[in-house]
C-alpha cells in the first residue's frame, strides 16, 4: 500500500505542474488530467482520493506540494461555462465536443457547471470512446450530479468505456455509484474489478466490506488497500485471518492502512493484534513490513502501537 | 478350382499349394453348379429350392449359449463363460484372429494352427496345421466343422471341412474369397462374391445349389434352429430362398436412420477379426431374427440396438425410433441380441442383460478382469424376468449427453437432437445445463442452443438459469443460453419473459448474437414496465453499435419502444434517425421502421400496426441497410 499511496502522492505532484505549465504555456494540456485518474486538481484530491491519502499519507516519506489555490495561476479557479464551450458541448461534431471536453478536464472541479451538458451528452447517446472521455471528464470533475448518468455504463459492451466509468463513479460519489461499483467487483474484465474494489475504498463504503472480503478471496488484489481502509475490527479479523492464504505483498497493502488509521476508526489493541499477527509470521518480508511501518510511524502518534512495532521488527530480525 | 475328398491331409502344404486347378470340381449332376463359377446363369431359384425341400427337416445343433473373452492380461488366453450353466473355462492358445462360437464348439486359429475347442468346457477337441493361413469362419453342424481360410488382403480361399475328430473330410481351394460358412446337415453353405450362397453338400463333394441374393452377403450362420445369410441385412433360408434373385426372400434389415460412428450390424464375412476389440467393435448394431425357421419372419421384439463406446441405444426395428438409452460405466466392445433382450460386455468384463423393450438391466456378470475383446454367441439363452426402466427416456438421454467423455460428442449430438424432439420439460433442463456448461464440446454446445430455441416446453427451467447472470464473485462464470431461450420463451408466450431477459440488454457478457435474439423478444413480449431500460440500452448502443447484430439489436429496441410508447417512442426514434452520431447501419434500419409504421399505420394512430408486428418482420425491413 505503501507504493500506492507513493503513487496517488507523485500523480498529485504531476497534476498540480501539469496545471501550472499549461497555465504558463496557455496551452490546453489535457494528458494532465487523463493521465492522472487519481485527481486532476489539488484541492479535490483532498476530498476525494487525496483525502483517503490523507488519512494515510500522513507519515509519507516526502511531502506534497500543496496546490495553488484561488489566484489567477489557478485555471481551475477561471473556469466559466462559456456560450461556445456549451454549444461545443452540444455539438454535433465529435471533434468540437473532444475539444470542449479537454477544456472542462483541466478545469477540473472548477468546471461543475459543465456537468448538465456532459451528462446529457452521456444521455443522448455516444460512440463508445467519446462515452470513456465524457466519463472521464465527469470524474475529474467530481461531482455527484453526474453520478446516475454514468451508472448505465459501468455495463457497457465496451470494456474501456467500462473501466471509464468505474473510475469516474470512484470520485463523483453517491449511493448510485457505490451500488454499482459493487456490481462491477463481479465483471468479467480484471481492470474493472480493480477499479470497482479501489474504488469502494475511496468512497469510504462500509458496508462493501463483505463484497471487498470475497473480492480478495477471489484475488483481486486491490480489495485488500479498501477493506483496511474500511473494516470494522471484526472485518479487520476475518481479513487477518486470510494471511497465510494470500500473497504477503497482497496483504499488507491492508495491514498498511489499518495501522494508520485514525484510533477513532481502529484502535490501539487493534492496531497491536495486528502488529502481534505480523511478528508471529517471523519472516524476512514481515520484518521488512514492520521497519517500513517503523520508519513512517509519526512521532506523536501512540506510544503503545509504536512500542509493538519496534518489538515486532526485533523479533522479525531474524526471519529468513 | 480343386475339391476333394481329404482322409488325412497335411495342411501344411495348403499354403504351399495355393495354386489354382480350374475344372478339378468333382464333376456330377449337370444341373448343380459348377463349383464357385462365376460362368452361371441364375437358376430362377430352381436349385436351392431343391436344396431346402432336402434339409427342411435338417436337425439343427443348439448352439453352446457360451461368451468368450481375451482378458486384458494375456493376448493368447481365452476365458469361456457358459451362459447357461457351468464353470468358466481358460484355455492358453496362440491367436491371429478372434475365435469363434460355431454351435457347440469354438474354432481359433494361431501359432500355424486352426483348432476347435468344445465351447462348453474348454476341450480341446483337434487342431490342423494352416501354413500359416488365417481363418475367415466356420460352421458347424454338430458332426462336421466347415472352416474357411485366406488372406485378407489376397484373392483365394481355402474351405476344410473337418470330422470332429479332426479328420479333414473336403478341402476346396478356389480363386474366390469365401466368406464365413454355415453348416447344416452335411452341406456347407458358402457365401463369395458378395452375392451368391453356394450349398456345397460335404457328402458328394458337389455344389448342389446356389442362389444369388439382392444385397451384399459374407457371412452364414445357423441360430435358433434356422439358417441365415447376411451382411449389410439378414435373409432367412426358407421357402422363399427359391425368389432370392427376384428380392423375394425373407429378409430383414435395420431402417436407415442416423446413427453414431457408421456402425455395422454384421462383419463382413472377408475381414479378418483381430484379437483385440477395436473402434469397429465399439460402434456396432445388434439384432435379432424372431421367428423361427418358417413362418412369420422379422426382427426380434420390434428392437434393434446400437453401441458407441459407453452408449448403448435401443431403436424401434420398424420406425427406427430411439427407444432407449443405457449409459454404460465401460466401453461396450462386444454383444448380441438375443430373445427379448440385449446382451452386452464391456472393458471390464462385465457382461450385462437389458430388457429389450425398456431397457432395465436383467442380468449383471463378470469375467472378474478386465478383457481386450468377447465374442458372444447365445443361441437360446434368454434371459428371465423383467427390469423396468431406468428412468424416463429424456432422463436416460440426460445422463448420457452429460457424461463428459470426450469420445461420446458425436452420439451426444444424436441423442441431443433426439432430445429436442421430446415434449419433457427435464428435457429443456438438460439442454440449459449443456449450453452453459463450459464443459460441454463445442460442437454439442451449438447443438444445443439450436435445439433450446425450438423448445416450446419448460419455461420454467428458462426462466430459472436466466437468474444466473455472469457474477465473478458468485463464481458463475458462463452466461446462460439467452438468446435461444429468449426466442423460445418469446414463442411461448411466456408472460414472465421479458422481466427476465431485459436485464441481458446491458449485460455485457452475453454475445452481440444474443443480445439481438434477446431484443426480438423483446418486440414480442416487453411491457411498458421495461421501457426505463429499453431506453437505456437504446441510449448506450444507438451511436455505439459496433456490429450489424448490435446495429439490429437496438434497431428493434427502438421499434419495441415505438410500440409501446408511441408518442415518445416516434419523436425518439425520428431524433435518434436524425442525429449524425446515430451510426449509419441503426439510422437506416430506424428510418425504414419509421417508413414501415407510417405506411402501415392509420392516421389517428400509428401505434396499432407496430404493436401487431411480430418479431421477424419487426427485424426483417431492418436487416439490409440502405445505401
Amino acid at each position: 500500500m505503501g507504493t500506492n499511496r507513493a503513487k496517488r502522492n507523485r500523480t498529485t505532484v504531476l497534476v498540480a505542474c501539469a496545471a501550472l505549465c499549461a497555465l504558463a504555456s496557455g496551452s490546453a494540456l489535457a494528458a494532465g488530467g487523463g493521465g492522472g485518474g487519481g485527481g486532476g486538481n489539488g484541492t479535490g484530491g483532498g476530498k476525494g482520493d487525496g483525502k483517503k491519502a490523507g488519512a494515510v499519507a500522513a507519515p509519507a516519506k516526502k511531502p506534497v506540494p500543496a496546490p495553488v489555490n484561488g489566484s489567477a495561476s489557478n485555471p481551475q479557479a477561471m473556469f466559466s461555462l462559456t456560450p461556445e464551450l456549451s454549444q461545443k458541448l452540444a455539438s454535433s461534431d465529435e471533434s468540437q465536443i473532444r475539444n470542449a471536453l479537454d477544456d472542462v478536464r483541466l478545469a477540473g472541479k472548477a468546471a461543475a457547471p459543465a456537468v448538465p451538458a456532459i451528462v446529457k451528452l452521456l444521455q443522448r447517446g455516444v460512440s463508445a470512446s467519446l462515452a470513456e472521455t465524457a466519463c472521464d471528464t465527469l470524474g475529474d470533475i467530481q461531482s455527484q450530479d453526474a453520478t446516475v448518468a454514468i451508472t448505465p455504463y459501468t455495463r457497457h459492451r465496451d470494456v474501456k468505456v467500462r473501466r471509464a466509468a468505474a473510475k469516474a463513479l470512484s470520485r463523483t460519489r453517491g449511493a448510485e455509484a457505490i451500488k454499482a461499483l459493487r456490481l462491477s467487483l463481479s465483471d468479467s474484465d480484471a481492470v474493472v474489478r480493480g477499479l470497482a474494489a479501489t474504488g469502494l475504498g475511496s468512497l469510504k463504503a462500509k458496508e462493501a466490506v463483505p463484497d471487498l472480503l470475497d473480492a480478495l478471496d477471489h484475488k483481486i488484489a486491490e480489495s485488500a488497500s479498501s477493506v483496511g481502509q474500511l473494516c470494522a475490527p471484526e472485518e479487520c479479523e476475518i481479513f487477518m485471518g486470510k494471511l497465510g492464504r494470500l500473497p504477503f505483498d497482497v496483504m499488507t497493502g491492508g495491514f498498511d492502512q489499518m495501522i494508520f488509521r485514525p484510533e477513532t476508526e481502529l484502535n490501539d489493541d487493534n492496531k497491536v493484534k495486528i502488529i502481534g499477527r505480523l511478528r508471529e509470521l517471523g519472516t524476512a518480508e514481515a520484518n521488512k513490513f514492520l521497519k517500513d511501518v517503523q520508519g513512517r510511524w509519526p512521532a506523536k502518534w501512540s506510544k503503545r502501537v509504536k512500542q509493538a512495532i519496534d518489538q515486532g521488527v526485533i523479533a522479525t530480525g531474524g526471519g529468513s | 478350382m480343386k475339391s476333394a475328398p481329404v482322409s488325412k491331409l497335411a495342411l501344411a502344404v495348403i499354403a504351399s499349394a495355393f495354386s489354382l486347378f480350374p475344372g478339378m470340381g468333382c464333376g456330377g449332376n449337370e444341373l448343380h453348379p459348377k463349383l464357385f463359377s462365376s460362368e452361371w446363369s441364375d437358376d430362377g431359384g430352381a436349385s436351392i429350392a431343391a436344396v431346402r425341400n432336402k434339409l427342411r427337416d435338417a436337425p439343427f445343433t443348439r448352439g453352446a449359449d457360451v461368451i468368450l473373452a481375451i482378458p486384458t492380461s494375456a493376448k493368447n488366453k481365452i476365458i469361456g463363460m457358459p451362459m447357461a450353466g457351468g464353470a468358466k473355462w481358460t484355455v492358453t492358445h496362440a491367436l491371429d484372429a478372434r475365435p469363434q462360437i460355431v454351435g457347440s464348439i469354438v474354432v481359433g486359429s494361431g501359432g500355424g494352427e486352426v483348432f476347435a475347442l468344445d465351447a462348453t468346457t474348454g476341450k480341446q477337441l483337434w487342431s490342423r496345421a494352416t501354413g500359416g493361413l488365417p481363418v475367415r469362419g466356420a460352421g458347424d453342424d454338430g458332426n462336421l466343422t466347415a472352416v474357411t481360410l485366406g488372406k485378407v488382403d489376397r484373392a483365394g480361399s481355402v474351405l476344410l471341412v473337418i470330422a470332429r475328430d479332426g479328420s479333414v473330410k473336403r478341402q476346396v481351394e478356389t480363386d474366390k474369397v469365401l466368406g464365413v460358412p454355415a453348416m447344416l446337415g452335411a452341406h456347407v453353405f458358402v457365401p463369395w462374391s458378395n452375392q451368391y450362397v453356394s450349398a456345397y453338400d460335404a457328402v458328394t463333394g458337389e455344389e448342389v445349389g446356389r442362389v444369388t441374393l439382392r444385397e451384399k452377403v459374407s457371412r452364414a450362420w445357423t441360430e435358433s434352429s434356422a439358417l441365415y445369410f447376411g451382411e449389410v441385412g439378414i435373409f432367412r433360408f426358407d421357402d422363399h430362398i427359391k425368389d432370392a434373385s427376384k428380392n423375394g426372400a425373407s429378409h430383414i434389415g435395420i431402417p436407415q436412420r442416423e446413427l453414431p460412428g457408421t456402425p455395422r450390424l454384421l462383419v463382413p464375412g472377408t475381414e479378418r477379426i483381430p484379437v483385440v476389440a477395436n473402434a469397429l467393435d465399439q460402434a456396432r448394431l445388434y439384432a435379432r431374427p424372431a421367428g423361427g425357421p418358417v413362418g412369420a419372419y422379422g426382427v426380434d421384439t420390434n428392437r434393434f440396438f446400437a453401441t458407441y463406446y459407453s452408449l448403448i441405444m435401443s431403436f424401434d426395428s420398424q420406425s427406427g425410433k430411439l427407444a432407449w438409452v443405457h449409459t454404460n460405466k465401460a466401453d461396450v466392445i462386444g454383444g448380441e441380441a438375443v430373445p427379448g433382450g440385449l446382451v452386452t460386455c464391456d472393458e471390464d468384463g462385465k457382461v450385462t442383460s437389458f430388457d429389450a423393450k425398456s431397457g432395465g438391466i436383467l442380468t449383471e456378470t463378470t469375467f472378474g478382469e478386465p478383457i481386450q475383446s468377447c465374442v458372444v454367441f447365445l443361441d437360446s439363452y434368454k434371459p428371465t424376468g423383467s427390469a423396468p426402466a431406468q428412468g424416463t427416456l429424456s432422463e436416460q438421454i440426460s445422463t448420457a449427453v452429460t457424461n463428459r467423455e470426450a469420445t461420446l460428442a458425436t452420439a451426444q449430438r444424436l441423442l441431443l437432437r433426439e432430445l429436442a424432439t421430446l415434449p419433457d420439460e427435464s428435457a429443456t433442463k438438460t439442454l440449459v445445463d449443456l449450453a452453459r456448461d463450459p464443459r460441454t464440446p463445442p460442437v454439442v454446445e451449438k447443438d444445443a442452443r439450436t435445439a433450446l430455441a425450438q423448445r416450446r416446453t419448460g419455461a420454467q427451467y428458462m426462466l430459472t438459469a436466466l437468474t444466473k447472470h455472469y457474477d465473478f464473485l458468485g463464481d458463475v462464470l458462463v452466461s446462460p443460453p439467452v438468446g435461444p431461450m429468449a426466442e423460445a420463451l418469446a414463442a411461448m408466450k411466456e408472460p414472465k419473459a421479458s422481466s427476465s431477459l431485459a436485464p441481458y440488454l446491458t449485460d455485457p457478457n452475453i454475445t452481440d448474437d444474443d443480445v439481438k435474439r434477446v431484443a426480438a423478444a423483446m418486440l414480442v413480449s416487453a411491457t411498458t414496465s421495461d421501457l426505463p431500460q429499453l431506453r437505456t440500452f437504446f441510449m448506450m448502443y444507438r451511436s455505439a453499435s459496433e456490429s450489424e447484430d448490435m446495429a439490429i439489436a437496438t434497431a428493434t429496441v427502438g421499434q419495441t419502444i415505438l410500440k409501446l410508447d408511441p408518442k415518445d417512442g416516434r419523436a425518439l426514434l425520428t431524433d435518434a434517425a436524425k442525429d449524425p452520431f446515430t451510426t449509419v447501419s441503426v439510422k437506416n434500419k430506424l428510418e425504414a421502421i419509421l417508413a414501415a409504421e407510417q405506411s402501415t399505420a392509420p392516421a389517428s394512430s400509428s401505434s396499432s400496426a407496430s404493436s401487431a408486428a411480430p418479431p421477424s418482420s419487426a427485424v426483417s425491413p431492418v436487416t439490409k441497410p440502405k445505401k
